[in-house]
């Protein structure tokens, strides 16, 4: 186990390394300069020129990309060339928004597709089954930033239950922010709610036909023990995995709601940063995603040999 | 009408929490902003949404100018000059920086002394170019000596460029901007909001009427229009687009107000890329665009028609927009003169980061394959855009709207990315540079712009027209933007 998570751990940095370099190439070979989206058409060539210089961006490529993993190796991830801030504080403000966004979009995904997918795989070819299945297609039909205008006319603008939009920040309570983050929370979470809800049932519909299964009825073990104890545990290794890899994507598509709903999260951030190629600001939120991605990856691995004794990391 | 018994109390809480922002002081205001700011430094950026929020209500300049256009004194009550050349200006006594300090002389010579100083990297060091001197004659009165006669010298006194700050703020300015403004910055939440509030001590008794101002930084039109409908927030200056209006007019609880701004939207040509090198083909292309159609067509019929580039707030405004009317048969006759009969293929690169541009490009492109010119589209991201077409010229055709007011320098620049390049147009921009009599300087004005319609360098479309949104009872707000700024010192609730 020890041997094994060296080797994760090597892997961990080699992703993040050439995620970096990735990202740093992409950047730069993409046309567009920052200091052009600074100064704007209002100014001059000759304006976005000095501060081009100013920002060190006319040196080669090669020499930024040391000069910035010497500094990411200390921990400093630079400073945002849009808004003059440092990296790491402008990715940790706006944390509290989409880690939250992201583990209630998760909450509601898990809540909502295990029991719907058990349920549908008991029902199997009868009109439960169907009717959930109808329900998750449109779920996977609808995509996330229509939902969320949906979401926003319904309960924002009809009803008035919530804000349309907006963080109302963690300082003020915990509702207040919960409730900012419900409507973008659902609305994110809608199509992997809808993938997920297959996924289980397609794996409990594996494991009901199992023979142990068959046994276990036949031995008369009640109906509840069966698909709690035997059922279910058993379908939770693809279940898990699918979940896993979905929390990733739940992180990507942040950023259309993050927009949908003006919310100041990192998602927003990203897409501001590439759109003024503010490269430091591309690369940090990059790094931290990726890493957030292989920590998932590798929880899940762990997660693996709780649920299943058999599997060994060797 | 609706029975939700069980939800009751989840609503009454719900309705307690919201209570929140519904029973604040009625004088605050919350206002979407389409676009974050990219820095609060009016001398570090041009960008147009930093100027919106800063320009006039945090900083503000020794000449301002009004809601009518006019220039007017400001932090200098009141300046003189006999030449021409040497402009004394007399500083208001007892303003006050937001930090306390009395605004002095010391203060104006620094920062125009700083705006000059290549090593700052002020956006728009050419606005000061024609400054000698700078004498600190007292606390209160200051001396500019130009090395030439500047007919633009006040109006670049009054530009965004050219707010007097405090000089211990300098090194904050992009995130903490200090000013004499009638709003102070109390917090800018990167990605969310800034909030301003009222400067106590602002120098304009009276002024400002709200305590608070929230700009919040919603990017999607369509979530903004439900920002607003849910009461959210309570206008929306820029980010709503032409067919919001029909909708909002007919809504009781908002009012629209439609005026005119100094963008002018043009169809841009590559003056030194073949077909375009030809005057015939430039002028076809006018000659086969049906302007009140593009209007209609992308714009909802909001927008005032232009022939040319002075916008209809300049002074030297006159309306040539019947200059080239629409008239595809001569269209095509000169394209046939100039060896096109069968007429030829274009690129049109637009940035969908402005809506119009795009809605315009479709219409023309339509239009002008009446005349044979066979538009393609190619939709490209804003940093490109700069890049490629406005730094490189790197285009066929573009659409932008140019919002900065007297603009017309631009096409007295031949490295600009029209690339338009007439000797006799440059010799009349600069004669207009250095002749400050109204009535000779109007003329000049007039010729420059009989030599653009002639020339047809680009085909000026439309004024994009100022479309803001608010809720009834906000009053105050200027209905023309003769510049990009957006004054909220005289705005108040009435209700």
């Amino acid at each position: 186990m020890r041997r094994y998570i060296a080797r994760r751990a090597a892997a961990f940095v080699a992703t993040l390394f050439f995620v970096s370099a990735l990202v740093f190439v992409v950047v730069r070979v993409l046309p567009g300069d920052p200091a052009l989206v600074i100064i704007g058409p209002e100014g001059s060539p000759e304006a976005a020129a000095r501060l081009r210089e100013a920002l060190g961006l006319n040196r080669p490529i090669l020499v930024q990309y040391a000069e910035w993993l010497a500094q990411a190796l200390r921990g400093d991830l630079g400073v945002s060339l849009q808004y003059d801030v440092p990296v790491g504080r402008l990715i940790l403000s706006r944390l509290p928004v989409t880690l939250p966004l992201t583990l209630m979009a998760a909450v509601l995904m898990a809540a909502a597709a295990l029991p719907l997918g058990l349920y549908a795989a008991r029902r199997h070819r009868r009109a439960g089954d169907y009717l959930a299945m109808a329900v998750s297609q449109i779920g996977i039909a609808i995509p996330g930033f229509w939902a969320g205008l949906l979401l926003i006319l319904l309960f924002s603008v009809r009803l008035g239950w919530v804000q349309s939009g907006g963080f109302a920040g963690w300082s003020s309570g915990l509702w207040p922010g919960v409730r900012s983050l419900l409507l973008p929370a659902v609305a994110l979470g809608l199509f992997q709610t809808a993938v997920l809800v297959r996924a289980t049932r397609s794996s409990v519909l594996d494991v009901l036909r199992e023979d142990y299964i068959r046994t276990a009825r036949a031995k008369g073990v009640s109906e509840l023990s069966v698909i709690g104890k035997h059922t279910l545990r058993n379908a939770l290794i693809p279940i898990v995995t699918v979940a896993g890899i979905q929390l990733g994507q739940l992180m990507a598509g942040a950023i259309i709601l993050e927009s949908v709903f003006a919310l100041p999260g990192l998602g927003r951030l990203a897409l501001g940063a590439i759109a003024a190629r503010d490269l430091p600001v591309v690369q940090g939120v990059t790094l931290f995603v990726a890493s957030s991605i292989v920590l998932i990856n590798f929880a899940v691995d762990l997660l693996y040999v709780v649920l299943d004794p058999r599997i060994r990391y060797e | 009408m609706r029975s939700f018994g069980k939800l009751l109390p989840l609503a009454a809480l719900s309705v307690c929490l919201l209570a929140f922002p519904a029973a604040a002081p009625a004088q605050n205001l919350v206002v979407q902003l389409a676009t974050e700011p990219p820095g609060l430094d009016l001398t570090a950026t041009p960008a147009s949404a930093t100027a919106g929020v800063v320009f006039y209500n945090v900083q503000e300049s020794l000449v301002k100018v009004d809601r009518h256009g006019k220039l007017v004194p400001w932090l200098a009550e009141r300046w003189h000059t006999s030449d021409n050349k040497n402009y004394t200006f007399f500083l208001k006594r007892g303003v006050r920086f937001h930090n306390g300090r009395e605004m002095k002389a010391a203060d104006v010579k620094f920062v125009i002394d700083r705006a000059m100083n290549p090593e700052t990297k002020h956006p728009y060091p050419q606005y000061y170019a024609a400054i000698g001197d700078i004498v600190v004659k007292d606390d209160y009165t200051i001396t500019f000596a130009l090395k030439s006669t500047t007919a633009n010298f006040l109006l670049n006194m009054a530009r965004q460029g050219s707010v007097i700050y405090p000089r211990e703020a300098v090194d904050t300015m992009k995130s903490e901007p200090i000013g004499t403004g009638p709003y102070k910055l109390a917090e800018w939440v990167r990605g969310d909001r800034i909030v301003l509030v009222k400067n106590p001590d602002y120098h304009v008794k009276g002024l400002p009427k709200l305590d608070r101002v929230t700009y919040r930084f919603i990017p999607d039109p369509n979530a903004a229009l439900a920002a607003l409908k849910a009461g959210d927030i309570d206008a929306a200056m820029f980010g709503l687009g032409p067919e919001h209006v029909p909708e909002l007019q007919k809504d009781p609880r908002f009012q629209v107000i439609i005026g005119e701004t100094t963008n002018d939207v043009i169809l841009s040509m590559n003056n030194s890329r073949k077909p375009y090198t030809d005057v015939r083909v430039r002028r076809a292309v006018t000659l086969g665009i049906n302007k009140p159609e593009v209007v209609k067509g992308a714009m909802f019929g909001l927008g005032r028609v232009i022939g040319t580039n002075v916008d209809p707030l300049n002074p030297y405004f006159v309306d040539m927009s019947n200059a080239m009317p629409y008239d595809p048969a001569k269209a095509k006759k000169l394209l046939a003169e100039a060896g096109y009969p069968n007429g030829f293929e274009a690129v049109l690169r637009v940035a969908p980061q402005y809506y119009y541009t795009v809605r315009t490009g479709e219409v023309l492109a339509d239009q002008l394959q009446k005349i044979g010119v066979k538009v393609k589209i190619e939709q490209i991201e804003w940093s490109q855009w700069l890049s490629r077409v406005w730094k490189d010229a790197e285009y066929d055709l573009t659409i932008i709207g140019h919002a900065e007011a007297w603009d017309i320098a631009n096409y007295a620049n031949p490295k600009y990315y029209f690339r338009y390049d007439s000797a006799e147009f440059q010799k009349l921009f600069q004669e207009s540079e250095v002749t400050v009599d109204d009535k000779a300087r109007r003329d000049l004005y007039l010729r420059m712009q009989k030599k653009l319609v002639e020339d047809a360098p680009v085909v000026w479309l439309y004024i994009h027209p100022r479309l803001a949104v608010t809720k009834k009872g906000l009053q105050g707000l200027w209905k023309d933007l003769p510049l990009p700024a957006s004054d909220l010192s005289e705005v108040a609730w009435t209700k």
